[in-house]
């Protein structure tokens, strides 16, 4: 396909022209009908998915930090848009990047510091955690991963594999279309079943344990027994599980073919004309992972020193983050603050379309970590303290939600440990030098 | 010790020194500084009527017109751009001096350029001390002591958009600086003696630059009550007979020099050096520093790193117009300029290099060891 | 140091695959007779390993370059343990997947390209196929240590059947081996330590603890971990049936340097440290209270306490008076102390040896952070909280909960302008009579406590109000910490107190105190100035140590 020739009303036109205009997904009742029960019974056949969302320049001063911690706090003003969600979102205040002796990069190193837990020469970026993630979640689909960034920059997202380092980004929502739903896609629902190798072996070893049962009871006292039957009754729940996995998988009832987008417009700086590829992106990525094709997805609106502009104004966001007065009754930077309520609204949108996604007895976003980060805490200082994390959905129940946790003066890096160790990725500690850390957010692992 | 060390360092040093007999101290309260910053006055509306400077945006646009865009065209060109300009444009802008008839860097060649006579501070009140300026028309009025002043440095940079801030805020460059600087660059002390300095009276106050950066605590902010090694280089440490009267700390002026890292300051080097500090109620000290110092040196903060949302031509330019001292007497044109900072210190533990606790950090109340030695 | 640590578990494994055939298998499945097994419904004799043994365990026999991402069961405390607890500890549905998990990760990494050469004492002919050989050279050199005891041929036959099935399966050998050592790791016999006995020749009609499961009851105890390889030895040839052998090993694991790790284990236990998980303290209030230093609070006291015990080989009750400590530079600040570092910027902290001038109150461990800040709410100290922790964990007393419907606004009300200490709060609160009796039991003690704040930093005022710091214990009336400390120094339920939970520690249950062995114990800790290392010695060479629970064998 030839970018150059695609323009944006094109794009809008398509879609618009196209079989489904909404971002949402039809639920294919039927499936849902027949197979509601599997689904319920058997929930963690379904995959997680994690998702990152990246954001240019913070949120605010000090001031977005919630005064109570745990559930029911106050969300402030920047994320009130995300109010309807907010007992499927987890806020975190207060993680900082220790520099250890080197210099703050601004726009990198604290993205450096927290995604790969290692603050080092400029430049050096290497094993961000959704690739960590993806080693394990991530493994046999079609896609390792799928990184969009809205802003046409192919540099500006933050995926890096421990090997390889940075992942260019897609920033046509139509190449992104051709890549899933061209000629190699195949529908899931369709294809042959070939049973798990791996999980045929993981049944099979199991049932060596199981083996030993008779001979382990033998000479134990009841109370003994007792909490032996305890034992192989959850190892048993867990050979149903694994039995589950080798049947035929209940079709994704989900999955569909996205609408194609039309040919693009050349980029714009405008704010809004970013958020409109920022949807359209969504629409695309929130069908690749109702279909399974990938479970990782990483999603970037700007490079970190966002040129984006409102309309009418020629100052950009990074402009304004460092030349625009904190008004002192607001407690924040006003212009500033428009391009967070703006980006703040996209995540909304991501998150609404995951969450209308029905699967089995969750939704995509239940089954899914949506995880939104951002590369200053101060923007208009660009510091690397007191960085705001967001995260929507549980991950298939493995991290709780509703909470607002604030660890100030700890390392950010804790919190995409949390992640990592919810996801399953067998570190017992992560990060260099101060950054390190040992131990997962308690409050919040399920 | 003390007197050898006095004794090693320059004879400018210690001269003056020497003039004052020691007198037999009983106090000692160690600080570091936490918050070291250009003294603003923010008062926009009335310091800068015009409103003429504008920020970086203004500063694109005058660049542009300066190689020869209109307006109109200007203005195009910013509403296209992301983040940077085109690497061809930048190019033309940056290499817009002429230096022996080839082009040359600005940041490095700020002479070179215009003049773009950015708006100056017109208003009446900003923070400092009396250097002894002759000219009345210069001089500002401090809103704290009512006495006129010399601040010229103020006068030079108050318009820029980034130096409206109140504290905490802290001018944008400088800010930003500091902050980065806190986990990296070796911290700043600060410490006084005398008999009683919760009461009037004599005391000697001493700066010197620690071997280590500062601790921040749980909120981000410097942790108080941490321990730091003083850097043994005589380079930083100053000596002050000062004195306490009506709860206000003045030094006798002299001269300071303490070594600072850039992209910060090169270092603070102040001739006819003033202070005026005080002990607020929760422990810290807080306060003003002034003198003359290098406009180029200062200048130097923004030309290095042009990227800091500051004009930096109009500022360099705004600096030397505004010097007010210690003419060259070769050209006539005056090499410094009188100015103030703001600082604020926290209390915390020094040690010398032989791991001597020579200043301790001041608390309000009773220390453990004088309760364990009642017991 | 990863390399040695692996040299050093391969040195083990091959040594421990060459005495294999030496040992046979006879492994000792306890032989209780059908009365027996009806009685020991009475108190099980499987106890699940704690997260710190399963660690411990995994690291000793595989090298500390092993990921373990950690994620256990909860466990719960009895009689002041959660080695007690651990007794009923159950495994759940989701606790098995944990295990899973852990264990499949544990034999990736086991058997991936940069442990295998190190840990697979054998190279199999070829790593696309089965080799038996080699996997029965590894797995029963492993599973004996896992399982510690030998394995019998029927199950080494099917692991290594397991290993050469997936192997065919898969093409690949080291996943056969992933495979059936992971199995091993989730099953029951690595997972509880079942405490076996056997007739006693020695005493006709009575039984003894097997050797096997003495081995593990004497390693858990000093070592927090699976036995090593010449204490399996020990146990397959009989020694620790006998009192020069048993002396043997007793002495050699306590000149071990992991004694270190089974001393902290029982401390970290004993002083509810696990319970630091959920501290977190309002950083308006405490700003140098931060996540490192909260760490580094429970390593301060760890720290203490190993020097004292072990490297200075002092009195255990001087734990409670010792001026000397470990600080970090953060620490230091929480607690108002100077403490000088003299290395180059940029460096991280380092751990330094500190001590309090004589008299100082902030002597002691229960002066430390570790303490006050653990038994302390988020925005206050609580008299009553350490008071309480006071009594329970350092004197083994109870003190009862509160009632349900007590009304707590005078205790937490800090902003009041009549009740600005907490000793006034609590005299307010405690004038309400059906409170008074229990505060009697904590508050004396908890208030002398007061000149630390909730993150443990030393205060003498409270919203400008002077504090009051004295108490008294059990009649001992004293001013302050430092008083409080040496009544507690001074106080025979303190070294009482220790000698029972460590006893329990390694027993998974508390002795007989009316047993004349006990009295000796007791007796000999008292004799040996409160030696704490030789008190885990007495117990270890005590035969009540390894004797049935008096709830079975009465029956």
């Amino acid at each position: 396909m030839n970018m150059k020739t695609m323009n944006r009303r094109r794009v809008l036109r398509g879609m618009m022209g196209g079989a489904a205009v909404s971002v949402g997904l039809p639920i294919l009742d039927c499936m849902l009908n027949t197979n509601g029960d599997a689904f319920a019974a058997t929930g963690a056949q379904l995959p997680p998915r994690f998702i990152t969302w990246f954001w240019g320049l913070g949120l605010g001063e000090q001031d977005w930090r919630p005064k109570t911690t745990g559930a029911n706090y106050e969300l402030p003003p920047q994320l009130q848009v995300l109010k309807p969600l907010q007992k499927k979102l987890n806020l975190f205040s207060g993680g900082q990047v220790f520099l250890d002796g080197q210099a703050n990069n601004t726009h990198f190193t604290g993205v450096q510091g927290h995604m790969t837990g290692r603050v080092q020469a400029a430049a050096e970026y290497y094993g961000s955690i959704d690739t960590l993630i993806g080693d394990v979640i991530g493994k046999g689909t079609r896609f390792r991963s799928l990184e969009v960034a809205c802003d046409g920059d192919p540099k500006a997202c933050w995926s890096a594999r421990l090997e390889s380092g940075k992942v260019s980004a897609e920033v046509s929502p139509l190449a992104l279309y051709g890549r899933i739903f061209g000629a190699e896609f195949k529908d899931p629902n369709a294809a042959n079943f070939i049973p798990d190798p791996d999980v045929m072996v993981r049944k099979s070893a199991l049932s060596t344990v199981t083996e030993d049962r008779q001979d382990l009871m033998r000479d134990l006292g009841a109370a003994d027994r007792a909490k032996l039957d305890n034992y192989f009754t959850a190892l048993r729940s867990l050979e149903q599980k694994l039995a589950i996995q080798l049947e035929k998988p209940a079709p994704l009832p989900s999955c569909t073919v996205s609408a194609k987008p039309g040919d693009e417009e050349k980029l714009s700086t405008l704010a809004v004309d970013a958020m409109k590829t920022h949807d359209l992106f969504v629409g695309l990525l929130t069908h690749a992972l109702a279909c399974d094709q990938t479970r990782i997805a990483n999603l970037c609106i700007t490079q970190g020193m966002s040129g984006l502009r409102k309309e009418g104004e020629a100052s950009n966001h990074h402009t304004y983050t460092h030349e625009e007065p904190i008004d002192p009754v607001l407690g924040y930077q006003p212009k500033a603050a428009w391009f967070q309520a703006l980006y703040m609204k996209g995540l909304f949108d991501f998150a609404k379309a995951l969450d209308s996604i029905q699967e089995g007895d969750k939704t995509l976003l239940d089954r899914s970590i949506l995880y939104a980060f951002t590369d200053h805490g101060a923007p208009r200082l660009h510091s690397v303290l007191n960085f705001p994390f967001i995260t929507l959905g549980s991950g298939n129940g493995r991290i709780k939600v509703g909470q607002h946790v604030t660890t100030p003066g700890d390392a950010a890096t804790r919190v995409g440990f949390t992640m990592m160790q919810a996801m399953g990725v067998p570190l017992s500690a992560w990060g260099y030098g101060s950054n390190r850390v040992t131990s997962a957010i308690t409050e919040i692992m399920a | 010790m003390r007197v050898t060390k006095l004794l090693s360092r320059g004879a400018m040093m210690v001269l003056p020194l020497c003039l004052f007999s020691a007198p037999s101290f009983a106090e000692t309260r160690g600080y570091v500084i936490g918050w070291f910053s250009t003294a603003t006055y923010n008062d926009f509306q009335n310091n800068c009527p015009l409103d003429k400077n504008g920020g970086g945006l203004k500063l694109r646009l005058r660049n542009l017109m300066e190689i020869g865009y209109s307006e109109k065209e200007a203005l195009e060109i910013i509403n296209g751009t992301a983040v940077n300009l085109s690497p061809d444009i930048n190019k033309r802008i940056n290499n817009r001096a002429i230096v022996n008839g080839k082009p040359v860097p600005v940041p490095n060649y700020p002479e070179a350029v215009r003049d773009p006579m950015i708006e100056s501070v017109t208003g009446k009140y900003a923070y400092g001390f009396d250097l002894g300026g002759k000219s009345d028309q210069s001089k500002f009025v401090d809103p704290d002591t009512n006495e006129k002043i010399d601040n010229q440095l103020w006068r030079a940079v108050g318009c820029t958009e980034s130096y409206r801030a109140t504290p905490p805020e802290q001018p944008y460059p400088e800010e930003l600086s500091w902050a980065t600087l806190i986990d990296t660059a070796p911290g700043w002390a600060i410490y006084l003696t005398g008999e009683n300095l919760d009461k009037d009276g004599p005391v000697t106050v001493t700066t010197d630059r620690l071997l280590q950066h500062l601790e921040r605590d749980a909120n981000g902010k410097v942790m108080p009550f941490g321990t730091y090694v003083i850097d043994p280089s005589p380079k930083s440490h100053n000596v002050f007979q000062g004195e306490i009267k009506d709860g206000i700390l003045t030094i006798t002026p002299s001269k300071l020099y303490m070594k600072a890292q850039h992209p910060f300051y090169l270092d603070i080097a102040l001739t006819n050096a003033h202070m005026r500090l005080r002990h607020e109620v929760d422990g810290r000290l807080t306060g003003y520093w002034g003198g003359y110092l290098d406009w180029q040196r200062y200048a130097y903060m923004y030309t290095s790193r042009p990227a800091n949302g500051a004009d930096y031509i109009g500022l360099y330019h705004s600096l030397r117009r505004m010097a007010d001292a210690n003419p060259d007497p070769a050209t006539g044109k005056n090499r410094d300029i009188s100015g103030t900072f703001r600082m604020e210190a926290l209390p915390a533990y020094l040690a010398n290099i032989d791991g001597k606790v020579i200043a301790p950090a001041f608390e309000r109340g009773t220390k453990p060891e004088k309760l364990a030695s009642g017991q | 140091m990863k390399m040695l640590n692996n040299s050093k578990v391969r040195r083990s494994l091959l040594v421990a695959a060459g005495c294999l055939s030496l040992v046979g298998a006879v492994a000792s499945r306890q032989v209780f007779s059908a009365d027996m097994a009806t009685a020991a419904a009475e108190l099980p004799l499987s106890v699940r390993l704690s997260p710190s043994q399963y660690r411990q365990s995994i690291i000793d026999i595989f090298g500390s370059s092993i990921n373990i991402t950690g994620r256990f069961e909860p466990e719960t405390r009895t009689d002041g343990l959660l080695a007690v607890g651990a007794n009923k500890a159950n495994v759940t549905d989701i606790g098995f997947e944990r295990y899973d998990d852990l264990a499949r990760g544990i034999a990736a990494q086991v058997v991936d390209e940069r442990h295998r050469a190190a840990l697979i004492p054998c190279k199999p002919k070829s790593a696309a196929t089965a080799d038996d050989a080699c996997a029965r050279a590894f797995l029963s050199a492993v599973g004996r240590l896992l399982y510690r005891r030998p394995m019998t041929e029927n199950e080494i036959a099917g692991q290594v059947k397991l290993a050469g099935e997936t192997a065919a399966k898969t093409g690949d050998f080291f996943e056969g081996i992933s495979t059936s050592l992971a199995t091993m790791l989730v099953s029951p016999k690595f997972l509880f330590r079942y405490k076996t006995y056997e007739p006693d020749p020695a005493k006709p009609g009575q039984q003894r603890m097997t050797a096997y499961s003495k081995a593990s009851q004497l390693s858990f105890l000093l070592w927090n971990s699976a036995p090593d390889d010449r204490l399996l030895q020990a146990a397959a040839k009989g020694e620790l049936h006998t009192k020069q052998g048993l002396f043997q090993q007793v002495d050699r694991l306590i000149y071990s340097p992991r004694l270190e790790a089974g001393v902290r284990s029982f401390f970290a236990d004993m002083l509810q440290f696990s319970d630091f998980e959920t501290v977190s303290k309002d950083s308006a209030f405490f700003p140098r209270y931060t996540l490192k230093v909260k760490e580094e609070s429970v390593e301060q006291t760890l720290r203490t306490i190993t020097d004292h015990l072990i490297t200075r080989q002092g009195d255990y009750r001087d734990l409670f008076t010792t001026p000397n400590t470990f600080l970090t530079r953060s620490l230091a600040a929480l607690y108002k102390v100077p403490l000088v570092e003299r290395t180059d910027n940029g460096q991280p902290q380092h751990w330094q040896p500190y001590s309090y001038q004589p008299g100082d109150p902030r002597s002691g461990i229960l002066a430390q952070s570790s303490f006050v800040a653990l038994h302390s709410p988020g925005g206050r100290s609580s008299p009553t909280s350490r008071g309480k922790a006071l009594r329970e964990n350092i004197l083994c007393q109870v003190v009862p909960p509160p009632p349900g419907n007590v009304d707590f606004k005078f205790i937490q009300d800090t902003s009041s302008p009549t009740h600005k200490t907490a000793r006034q709060r609590l005299t307010a609160h405690a004038t309400e009579a059906m409170c008074t009796g229990c505060h009697k039991i904590t508050d004396p003690m908890g208030l002398a406590l007061e000149n630390f704040d909730s993150s443990g930093s030393f205060r003498t005022a409270e919203n400008g109000a002077d504090i009051d710091t004295s108490g008294d214990l059990s009649g001992v009336k004293f001013d302050g910490p430092a008083g409080l400390f040496q009544a507690l120094h001074d106080s025979p339920a303190v070294p009482a107190c220790v000698a029972k939970r460590a006893f329990a520690f390694g027993a998974g249950r508390l002795p007989q105190t009316s047993d004349a062995q006990w009295t000796q114990i007791e007796a000999s800790f008292k004799d040996g100035k409160y030696n704490f290392v030789n008190l885990l010695r007495q117990i270890a060479l005590s035969d009540l140590f390894y004797s049935m629970p008096v709830q079975v064998a009465a029956k």
